[in-house]
């Protein structure tokens, strides 16, 4: 199935520069791995934040849909 | 230690005149400076009980050991009085450039202490202190009576100004510096308004001494390239506090209409993307790395920011989705010299009342131009300004609408939604001038990373005790919120500048004792626990939407949150100081 991943702040680097791409992931993936798909690990990712799923944030353990958007954060601080 | 002026400025309205003395460096030693030093001297200085609005209230200026020094982020200046909005002890931060040249003339603290007798301003150049008659300025935006005096002395000079709001004694008013860089919270700029003064100006064209300067710069320069202008940080380089949208309106956060709810089915329409569209120019403070100040202009509004906390209240929280609004209720609140947060959420408060039909404000959720035109006429305390510049608590006291009222203390509440992160309620009920998000950020930890869990009260007391005491220290050596450096390297900037060796241990200790003469400041004024509240929404109506829809928080979570928090700082059921600490302070 077809899932968006949209990266925010440093790790759009993963994608080289982009915010978003469309990717393909096998039928009940994880936010935690579809990340992994496109080479990112949440719990070794420097200054990781959360994920959001259709611009919800769930549990890593969160499944996609077909056509969800995945959102990955990096922590912010501030206020 | 290095890095000091040891000269405090003590300036008499009443009598026009000054006074050089040392800095307290006994007191500097235990507090560092900005934050903590200012209420340590107002904790001395002020009698309890007096009103805040009397000559008897003092305004103090307090910079730290940093200021005007190259390390990054340092260019802040601590602000504070006792407070109009709610009589509790009030420290407000501003940016801009006043700060240093508060510290280049030659000054660590500068204090006012009477009231002039007609409105005035007072001209600070180096050790020259002069007081000017304002009777030409008295009744201008802060925007004009800004320029008015650059124009006058030149852009060496930067300005404190009040606009009509702080005039007015309107207690949400603020002091602006830069034009768009204000120390906004309760009321400061009616204690600024209450002693006849309309402006401060300030010349300074000295230095600072510091210890070793070529290794510092050395070192500093290789902190601001790896540590502060690093990858992480870039977001706030790049789009400011308007990150906070989107990630707050993910992270089911974000207010929508006075907070009966979150996450904006419109937020797109504002959204960083499309307010940063508009930007037209780019600022950052003195001192500053990241430069997080975007100019936006769109249609004929124009202003520096909008910050997360101006966009969400006169945005979500107000049933407004237009980005010229929002850029607009910023620039008018700025210049009437307004804090927006308070100003906002008393009108987002108004229009919830005459939605429900208990008191007809003439303005609901959604009406743009009047939220624009109630500001001006908070400020102004005119028609139904009168009554909303009173706020939101003495509002509720006055018509009801008790259950919806946010605030603590009768400061109003920030921009960030307590049912979708439970440390944030805490964190308001305690912060030391009434509902702040500045004194523990909680959705740090709780909304924006996996560490916490945000639903429960577990380990609460303890988080928020932690992010406090960050903050305290920070704010002591007076480094900016958006740098998130660690403790580690805070003592080792400390050390480099200074030349006395500082530990983590005291560090925290510093920080601790802070948080401890604050809260020993409001318990002499009677707070106490019952005092530290939580809106009766948040309680007793859960959330319907968002990533934390089903939520609220029930009261005996509340109480626990409380218990822990005053159990880790050694306070009593009451959350009172005890004598222990108390003689320690």
């Amino acid at each position: 199935m077809e899932v968006t991943i949209s990266l925010r702040g440093h790790l759009i680097k993963q994608f080289g520069g982009e915010q978003e791409r469309v990717v393909e992931v096998p039928e009940n993936t994880t936010a935690e791995e579809a990340l992994k798909l496109i080479g990112i690990d949440w719990k070794t990712a420097r200054n990781f934040g959360f994920v959001a799923i259709n611009s919800h944030k769930v549990l890593m353990t969160a499944q996609l849909k077909e056509g969800d958007q995945l959102k990955a954060y990096p922590k912010i601080s501030g206020g | 230690m290095f890095g000091y002026q040891n000269k405090v400025l003590r300036i008499d309205l009443t009598r026009k005149g000054t006074i050089m003395e040392p800095l307290n460096m006994a007191w500097a030693e235990k507090y560092i400076g900005g934050k903590g030093l200012a209420i340590k001297y107002l904790y001395e200085e002020l009698k309890p009980g007096i009103d805040p609005l009397s000559p008897e209230n003092k305004l103090l200026l307090m910079t730290g050991p940093l200021t005007g020094t190259p390390v990054p982020c340092s260019g802040k200046l601590a602000v504070a009085a006792k407070s109009p909005a709610t009589g509790t002890i009030l420290d407000c931060s501003i940016g801009g450039h006043i700060a240093l040249k508060v510290k280049y003339a030659g000054y660590d603290a500068v204090i006012f202490e009477g009231k002039l007798s007609k409105p005035g301003y007072v001209l600070i150049q180096n050790d020259k202190i002069e007081f000017k008659d304002a009777s030409e300025l008295w009744g201008k935006g802060s925007h004009e009576v800004e320029g008015i005096l650059v124009e006058k002395y030149g852009h060496e000079a930067s300005v404190l100004s009040i606009g009509p709001a702080g005039e007015n004694l309107v207690t949400m008013s603020c002091i602006n510096s830069d034009y768009y860089r204000q120390a906004g919270r309760g009321g400061i700029g009616a204690v600024m308004g209450s002693k006849n003064v309309k402006a401060i100006v300030v010349i300074g064209t000295g230095g600072v001494k510091v210890d070793k300067i070529v290794d510092v710069t050395n070192r500093l320069t290789e902190i601001l390239r790896t540590d502060t202008v690093s990858e992480d940080n870039m977001f706030i380089y790049d789009c400011g506090t308007t990150a906070f949208l989107e990630a707050c309106n993910d992270g089911g956060i974000l207010p929508k209409n006075n907070f009966s709810d979150t996450t904006d089915e419109d937020w797109t329409k504002y959204n960083g993307d499309v307010l940063l569209a508009s930007k037209v120019g780019k600022r950052g403070c003195g001192s500053c790395g990241l430069g997080c100040g975007n100019f936006l202009k769109i249609g004929d509004a124009v202003c520096e920011g909008p910050e997360y906390e101006s966009i969400a209240v006169a945005g979500p929280n107000a049933g407004i989705s237009d980005p010229e609004s929002i850029v607009k209720a910023n620039q008018v609140a700025d210049d009437m010299g307004l804090d927006t947060i308070s100003a906002g959420d008393t009108i987002i408060y108004a229009m919830e009342m005459t939605e429900k039909g208990i008191h007809d404000f003439g303005i609901r959720f959604g009406d743009k131009e009047k939220y624009i035109e109630y500001l001006k006429l908070m400020a102004k305390r005119e028609g139904v300004g009168a009554d909303l510049a009173l706020g939101v608590r003495a509002l509720a006291a006055k018509y009801g609408g008790e259950d919806f009222a946010m605030h603590v203390k009768g400061l109003e509440y920030p921009q960030y939604e307590p049912r979708g992160s439970w440390g944030m309620s805490l964190a308001y009920a305690v912060s030391d001038r009434g509902a702040c998000h500045m004194r523990a950020y909680a959705p740090n930890e709780e909304v924006f990373a996996a560490s916490i869990p945000p639903y429960t009260a577990e380990g609460k007391g303890e988080m928020v005790y932690n992010l406090a005491i960050y903050n305290a220290v920070k704010f002591s050596m007076v480094i900016c919120d958006f740098w998130p450096l660690s403790l580690e390297r805070m003592t080792e900037i400390m050390t480099m500048i200074t030349g006395k060796d500082w530990t983590e241990a005291e560090m925290n200790a510093v920080a601790e004792r802070v948080i401890n003469i604050a809260r020993a400041f409001n318990q002499r004024e009677g707070f106490n626990r019952k005092d530290d509240t939580m809106p009766k929404r948040l309680a007793n109506e859960a959330l319907k939407s968002g990533a934390a829809a089903g939520q609220k928080i029930p009261q005996e979570a509340f109480e626990d949150m409380l218990d822990q928090y005053y159990a880790v700082l050694g306070w009593s059921k009451e959350g009172m100081v005890p004598d222990t600490i108390l003689c320690q302070l």
